[in-house]
């Protein structure tokens, strides 16, 4: 009798999990699978006549001698290298700011849930209109200062600039309030007792703030890198990849591939590459968090 | 009061004006600019606070483009992924909490693997599995995803509240004839009503926000949702910044409100799927 019981509970546990099992299967499994078939073959809308011939690696190797494909590779590489960091000490200042004693608590964290809240897209609009040339403030704030306007969103390297400060601020928010939730576990007993010892600010930083405030540090970067490996929303909204195509990312390519150009098999081939890179970021997140879970 | 406690009070609220400049800034400039005329917006040197506000522009956003149209696509696709989301995250985190099953921490990896899912490369094989499935143009193309996008984190996020629920009071509901199902709805549910709540923001800010897979799925302008009808206002040569503005700030509010009232529990749903996993 237990044990018919307890095989129900099974059969019970299967069946609720069942829905999350058909939506991962029907939108994640049997995509990737697609892609990566895809990927061997020559799929182009606009020459249909075409057929979908089989072709192996042929669009790997397009891809490795495609310029365009490195440029916006490059590109994404740059974003991750600058905007993850950038964001950590923006959010990490931010955090700490947030957490100091304040009488009223619901403007600082408000604060920080806007930019969170704000869609990628939108944040993207109004930095483009920050840095415009002749209407947008941060050229009012130059010039204000006795310099000549600075070309932003048209000159290559200025422009790849606007676009890292404006994924930095987006993305610091979320950043903070993981981290904010992470200094706020810190017992207080351990910051009274360095006082004691006579520890200074900056001693207490680094030798309790920081090593304390590491897990969730750690968490934070993950989601950011996995995060910025995607990188499409605010360079499309600011330049459009432009001046050329000096600040596409992958992500821009591989739609620009699949939805412009109507090559699905290119496009296969790139996004497989991009999910090549987020399999090896996750797979240390998850590494990581099997290791910690196994010193507990 | 002394000179030093003074000074500290200060810094805090130097600190404190510092952190809200920064979050707010964005949205007063844009605020700003929604109640410009045309004329002061192209003014040299530029103005920062409109000299002659006026409420124009939003007049201009609901006529120029259908952005009704944009709203009640935003709420119908969020809306309707939310109620998915959270009622499928609620049978899978009742299950991986409350029933013994084999392999629950590897069901829990693989949910977080999901989470951290870059679903932006199966834009390729998602627009021709709904182009198959006849789906373009259809809500569901979004809808679909948009719930496996926030999925992974409501079931983190309730199966956490679940876990602070004493088994004892579900037991007593099925001693007295009810059954699992009827105890996960009727006792469960009701009493993790934070954790129910906190899901559903987080899963709706998601859909609101999200802009790539709309952009793709949804081409013909009456099906546009907010972010992408917005971000395509721009005309064939300018960019109507009043106009756009105007759409914006009636884009933004209705989230601004959401997060404003319930600012704690997405502050503790965005923070228990981050620092716990």
């Amino acid at each position: 009798m237990k044990q018919s019981k307890e095989l129900s509970e099974r059969t019970l546990g299967w069946l609720l999990l069942a829905p999350v099992g058909i939506l991962l299967a029907l939108i994640v499994l049997y995509p990737v699978a697609k892609l990566l078939i895809s990927s061997f073959h020559t799929i182009r809308l606009t020459e249909p006549w075409l057929g979908e011939p089989f072709v192996g690696f042929a669009n790997y190797v397009r891809a490795w001698e495609d310029e365009r494909f490195w440029g916006a590779l490059w590109n994404t590489i740059l974003y991750i290298v600058i905007t993850v960091p950038g964001s950590l000490a923006l959010g990490l200042g931010l955090a700490m700011l947030a957490n100091l004693p304040f009488k009223r608590k619901w403007p600082v964290r408000l604060a920080l849930l806007l930019p969170w809240a704000l869609p990628l897209v939108f944040a993207g609009l109004i930095f483009r209109w920050f840095f415009d040339f002749k209407l947008g403030f941060v050229n009012d704030f130059v010039s204000r200062f006795g310099f000549d306007p600075l070309p932003w969103l048209t000159d290559p390297i200025l422009a790849k600039i606007a676009i890292c400060i404006t994924i930095i601020w987006k993305s610091s928010s979320f950043m903070a309030l993981v981290l904010l939730a992470g200094l706020q576990s810190i017992p207080k007993s351990l910051y009274e007792a360095a006082e004691v010892d006579g520890a200074g600010k900056w001693l207490q930083f680094k030798e309790i703030t920081l090593p304390m405030l590491m897990p969730a540090i750690f968490v934070a970067l993950i989601f950011r890198t996995i995060t910025a490996i995607q990188t499409f929303d605010i360079p499309y909204a600011m330049t459009g990849g432009g001046p050329g195509d000096s600040t596409e990312t992958l992500a821009m390519y591989i739609h620009k591939n699949t939805l412009d150009f109507l090559d699905f098999g290119y496009g296969s081939a790139l996004a497989a590459i991009m999910f090549i890179v987020s399999i090896i970021a996750t797979s240390g997140y998850l590494r990581y968090t099997q290791r910690s879970a196994g010193r507990d | 009061m002394n000179l030093a406690t003074m000074k500290t009070k200060s810094m805090v609220m130097l600190a404190g004006l510092i952190v809200v400049v920064n979050g707010f800034f964005p949205a007063i400039w844009i605020l700003f600019t929604s109640l410009k005329t045309e004329s002061e917006l192209l003014q040299f040197p530029i103005t920062y606070i409109p000299r002659d506000p006026t409420m124009v522009n939003y007049y201009q956003a609901f006529t120029e483009k259908p952005l009704h149209l944009f709203i009640l696509n935003s709420v119908i696709v969020a809306g309707a992924s939310t109620i998915i989301t959270v009622f499928v995250a609620a049978l899978a985190a009742y299950a991986l909490t409350r029933l013994k099953l084999p392999k629950r921490n590897l069901i829990m990896s693989c949910l977080l693997a999901v989470s951290m899912f870059p679903l932006i490369s199966l834009i390729v094989p998602l627009f021709q599995v709904m182009r198959e499935l006849g789906l373009l143009n259809n809500y569901l193309s979004l809808i679909l995803p948009y719930t496996v996008l926030s999925l992974p984190v409501c079931t983190l996020v309730m199966a956490s509240f679940f876990q602070d629920i004493s088994p004892d009071l579900e037991a007593a509901a099925m001693v007295d004839g009810c059954t699992r199902v009827q105890a996960l709805f009727k006792i469960v549910m009701p009493l993790a009503a934070p954790g129910v709540f906190t899901a559903a923001i987080l899963a709706f800010v998601n859909a609101w926000d999200e802009f790539l897979l709309a952009l793709t799925f949804l081409s013909r302008e009456s099906m546009r949702t907010l972010s992408v009808g917005i971000t395509l206002y721009q005309g064939e040569f300018a960019f109507p910044w009043p106009l756009i503005s105007a759409a914006l700030i009636v884009a933004i509010v209705p989230v601004c409100i959401l997060i404003a009232i319930f600012q704690e529990r997405v502050v503790g749903g965005l923070t228990a799927g981050g620092v716990k996993g």
